[in-house]
């Protein structure tokens, strides 16, 4: 656990339209650690994942990477600096197999020709470092993997260049027990590895037994950023309801301040 | 008054440490070994040719390393030479592998048993089978260095008695001996507790390796505990440490115990209190019966949520009552309290949160375990293996290689 946050998001401002969504959102994120991002349906955590993408433009505020300020306007951008995120759907296409999937859109060239054999070598020793031993052969069709399958291969993709932020989108939403338990577990093996994982989810179990730290959103603000050591279940559904849970969350925006 | 330690006792002591970072860290440099082991080359030099005319270990060259230039030679146990036997008696299965140095799986034998009462002779006569069955697929030339034993009860350090094991039904049990003499390898039998060897394990190989303070809760049909302290396994005077599972929580409203006591942790978490507060047909027990609560809860089964709830606020309880006594950084959830975890997580969590002090609980992780159901064989084979890491070339010479 370090104390030094490796991407910072100040007073972040996002309208589509006339319509607010964010407001004054300050986000730290640590590397070796897993931070949670709860908060209700319309809450904006999917807005504000995808500015940390690159997909939406801020209106306003400061994004920092590794203690710099960073401009981000494309996920390519994102990309470069080692932010990846993986969302519900996961992107990932059923008809090419498990390391086509990985490299899609970034396939490694030997000359004029893929370099097929470097690319399932990277793609071997990513799922191995991630000690996967559920897939069979990467070779396989997408189609051909189940749920925890494909939501593995999909972070697998994300780890694969070397990134350093992970932002995953309900990676556990459709899954069994089991897959669950499978995903969960490799969501903690990432942070202890080093990297820094966002982990969205409306699953309390699921946030509480992976997470290091939980950031709560409320209307669009942040309303408070706790370490899952110091906090209870029923803190976090206040602060997500309420946006407010004793001397945690957002004062109250009817002038009085404490 | 003794003088400091010889230059053999330092050789040996060497020995046994270097042949230790093989068997946990797997191919390793020589470069890499005098680094950990603050010695100079020449001294690694020497401690390896002596290891490997052993027969312990053998250097070969690295699998594809991707960089240009002459790869450096690694050292590798002799997984395939030199192996232990590791036994576990569950409470509704018998377990034996042959495990090989480096930890490597070489062959397990498995048999269901039926739950309740366990002759203790039957049961070495089984696991004794077992093993000449393991032992017949050992190609010539390899050696068995020792044997250990898992049992769900209380063991005692000094001669391996079982002293009670109320799942099974044993009570003062000499089972290690029995087991030593039914195999007749001329090596004894080591005893141990199956939660404690889980701690071991998740210790060196899983959840915990690097990690010097960690607790382990081991669900089955009770909740067995091991406590790793200052890197060392706590056992108490007799070795009967480290009984979690029989920390009383709820004295004035609780369950009876199968010790005989009221409230403790395995009675109000374990795996009957799961089934019985998720309303569960009595027949069905074991691990299945468990996961089938967690997958009902999630699925929004009312009943089975409570149930979670309730286990999740004991566990919570007594997992907390333990952190500010021992501080640990780890608590490791093995067994069927894996899925019991992360089915009540924010329970668990919230509990911590509530009742720990806040300086011994900040760094506090919680993990599942990483060797899943072969957590408890692993431990027992690591039992059979402390042996040759302490005095390597003296306990070859005692197994008459």
């Amino acid at each position: 656990m370090t104390a030094t946050p490796i991407l910072r998001l100040r007073g972040i401002e996002k309208s589509f339209g006339p319509v607010q969504v964010l407001h004054d959102v300050a986000f730290d994120v640590h590397p070796g650690e897993v931070t949670a991002l709860v908060g209700d349906n319309g809450a904006g955590k999917s807005t504000l994942v995808k500015c940390i993408g690159g997909i939406h433009p801020f209106d306003g505020g400061e994004y920092w990477f590794e203690g710099e300020r960073v401009q981000v306007h494309s996920p390519r951008d994102a990309a470069a600096m080692g932010v990846e995120i993986v969302y519900q759907d996961l992107a990932l296409c059923d008809n090419l197999d498990i390391v086509q999937n990985m490299f899609l859109g970034r396939e490694k060239r030997r000359g004029l020709v893929l370099d097929d054999a470097t690319m399932e070598e990277m793609a071997a020793r990513t799922l191995e470092g991630l000690s996967v031993r559920t897939v069979k052969s990467i070779r396989q069709q997408v189609s051909s993997l189940s749920g925890g399958q494909r939501q593995t291969v999909a972070i697998a993709k994300a780890v694969l260049w070397n990134s350093k932020v992970v932002v995953l989108d309900e990676p556990t939403a459709a899954l069994g027990v089991a897959q669950t338990a499978q995903v969960l577990e490799l969501v903690r093996r990432l942070a202890d590895n080093g990297l820094a994982v966002v982990l969205i989810s409306h699953n309390m179990n699921d946030v509480f037994a992976v997470s290091d730290r939980i950031a709560a959103l409320y209307l669009g603000r942040m309303a408070a950023q706790v370490k899952a050591s110091d906090v209870t279940h029923s803190q976090i559904v206040e602060l997500i309801t309420s946006g407010r849970s004793g001397d945690l969350g957002l004062v109250h925006t009817n002038g009085a301040t404490p | 008054m003794k003088a400091g330690p010889s230059q053999e006792e330092i050789r040996r002591h060497n020995l046994g440490t270097l042949l230790r970072h093989v068997h946990l860290g797997g191919s390793t440099s020589r470069a890499v070994l005098a680094d950990r082991m603050g010695l100079n080359r020449s001294t690694i030099l020497g401690l390896v040719s002596e290891l490997s005319s052993a027969g312990l270990i053998r250097e070969e060259l690295p699998q594809d390393t991707g960089r240009a230039g002459r790869p450096s030679l690694v050292v590798r146990p002799e997984s395939d030479r030199v192996y232990v036997l590791a036994f576990d008696v569950g409470v509704d299965r018998l377990a034996a592998a042959r495990i090989g140095l480096g930890g490597v799986f070489l062959g397990r034998r498995e048999t269901p048993w039926p739950r309740g009462g366990f002759d203790s002779g039957e049961v070495a006569d089984v696991l004794a089978g077992f093993a000449r069955q393991l032992m017949d697929t050992a190609r010539d030339g390899t050696l068995c260095v020792g044997l250990g034993a898992a049992v769900r009860g209380l063991v005692r350090r000094s001669d391996g008695v079982v002293r009670s094991a109320a799942h099974i039904g044993w009570k003062e049990e000499e089972f290690g001996e029995d087991l030593t003499r039914r195999l007749g390898l001329g090596l004894p039998v080591s005893v141990e507790n199956e939660a404690n060897l889980g701690a071991v394990a998740e210790h060196l190989r899983g959840a915990g390796t690097g990690c010097q303070d960690l607790l382990y809760l081991h669900g089955d049909i009770g909740i067995g505990g091991g406590i790793i302290a200052g890197g060392q396994l706590l056992g108490g005077d007799g070795g009967y440490g480290g009984e979690i599972g029989h920390m009383v929580v709820n004295p004035r409203g609780g369950r009876p115990c199968g010790c005989g006591a009221r409230g403790c942790l395995e009675s109000e978490a374990g795996e009957r209190a799961l089934l019985q507060a998720a309303r569960r047909d009595p027949s069905a027990t074991g691990r299945d019966a468990v996961r089938a609560v967690v997958e009902a809860a999630d699925r929004g089964d009312i009943s089975a949520r409570a149930a979670l709830h309730d286990v999740g606020d004991w566990l919570g309880i007594a997992v907390g009552g333990l952190v500010n006594i021992l501080n640990p950084r780890t608590v490791i959830f093995g067994g069927t309290l894996r899925e019991v975890f992360l089915g009540s997580a924010a329970q668990i969590r919230s509990r911590i949160n509530s009742h720990a002090l806040g300086a011994a609980r900040e760094h506090l992780r919680l993990r599942v375990g990483e060797l899943g159901d072969d957590a408890v064989l692993v431990g027992a084979a690591e039992l059979a293996f402390s042996e040759i890491l302490v005095g390597p070339l003296e306990t070859l010479a005692r197994t008459g290689a």
